[in-house]
């Protein structure tokens, strides 16, 4: 066992994993539980478009092994990794995939869900730039989405098991640690100070955004007599 | 009377009546009013439950969809009802008619939830309404999620 070991992933990439594992796994239960939980709901979608933002802007300033270039999978590495002859330090093209994946989902799941209606009492944030005709649109894309991305987290704890018990490489430690047994890696660089700023400015205009407060509510109507039957 | 006279007035009487059950497009549009107006009536009572609360307003609101609840809004799910238009085409899944059982219970639950709302409503309590209300959307949903098409 060779004690050299690699920083791997920054702070900024496994604080945004872990914070939206728990921001998936609540926004699963308070959509499929419905009732009072809805404006839950709502408010952590707003955050998870947050989230991927800051994700999609640190995939392109962060350090080493959180840059989208670093891992971009082409068919050539895909082949060459199922036939072993592949070795990285990051993600694995098959990793890269279910990363790719899972951010794009999360991106329309959230978005959609920003216009959506429940039919009952409960409106998006942006619903009013959609409209009910579009927002009915969108809120069957999201209820159907949602399964295909529950699938799809079950499909990556699957695949992380399968890593840790089968393969035996430990991949949830390095996303907690931050470290990684590695004889000759390279540790990560880049991703600091400036990138992490410019990454949460975007992520809070994503989530200003989302929010909806930017729509200039029409101005209050004059009190109006309506007949008091 | 003319014997041939009150036969033909007959014949007309039971005619007509027969032509008074609803039609497939009026039961889909009556359904779909229905619905429309509880969900008026469910904003009212969460904008009560988030804003000022007023409880006049929430007991308004409660008792009509009390009201629309327990009017016996199945007879508008007419065989055939799951096509057609009445303000809009109609979301009724094929499955409203396959699994009753199904639907019954919901329909149960759904009535429970809104005659508990009323009650609740009645006592001003603006907590328990918020609760109540929670339970009652619910139910709604209860019903949605299995028989109204996501487009």
């Amino acid at each position: 066992m060779n004690h050299q070991r690699i920083r791997i992933w920054d702070l900024p990439t496994r604080l945004f994993h872990w914070t939206l594992v728990i921001s998936v796994i609540a926004a699963i239960v308070t959509g499929k539980a419905g009732g009072n939980l809805m404006d839950w709901h709502g408010r952590i979608g707003i955050l998870i478009v947050g989230l991927v933002a800051f994700r999609i802007v640190w995939g392109l300033l962060g350090s080493t092994y959180a840059r989208f270039a670093q891992f971009l999978p082409t068919p050539a590495k895909i082949n060459a990794y199922l036939r072993g002859e592949l070795h990285t330090e990051g993600h694995n093209p098959l990793g890269a995939l279910s990363v790719f994946a899972l951010l794009a989902i999360l991106l329309v799941q959230s978005v959609s869900g920003l216009v959506s209606n429940d039919d009952i009492s409960f409106y998006g944030p942006l619903y009013d730039i959609a409209g009910r005709e579009l927002s009915n649109k969108l809120t069957g894309i999201h209820h159907q989405l949602s399964n295909v991305l529950i699938a799809l987290v079950a499909l990556h704890v699957v695949a992380v098991l399968f890593y840790v018990v089968h393969k035996k490489q430990d991949l949830v430690k390095p996303m907690i640690t931050g470290w990684k047994e590695s004889a000759k890696g390279e540790s990560a660089r880049g991703g600091g100070i400036v990138a992490v700023l410019v990454a949460l400015v975007v992520a809070g205009a994503a989530v200003y955004g989302a929010s909806g407060a930017w729509i200039t509510p029409p101005p209050p109507p004059p009190p109006v007599e309506t007949p008091n039957w | 009377m003319n014997k041939k006279l009150v036969i033909a007035l007959l014949a007309a009487t039971i005619a007509g009546t027969a032509g008074a059950q609803v039609k497939p497009e009026d039961a889909i549009k009556f359904r779909q009013s229905g619905y429309g107006f509880m969900a008026w009536n469910m904003q009212r009572i969460k904008a009560n439950v988030e804003g000022k609360f007023d409880k006049d307003e929430v007991v308004k609101a409660a008792n009509a969809i009390q009201a629309i609840a327990n009017s016996g809004m199945g007879a508008l799910y007419l065989p055939g009802t799951d096509k057609g238009k009445g303000w809009e085409t109609t979301r009724a899944k094929p499955a409203i008619w396959t699994e009753k059982e199904k639907l019954g219970k919901a329909a149960v639950a759904f009535n429970k939830e809104a005659n508990e709302m009323a009650k609740v409503a009645a006592t001003g309590d603006a907590a328990a309404v918020k609760e109540q209300l929670g339970k009652l959307g619910s139910t709604c949903k209860g019903c949605h999620d299995d028989f109204k098409i996501k487009d």
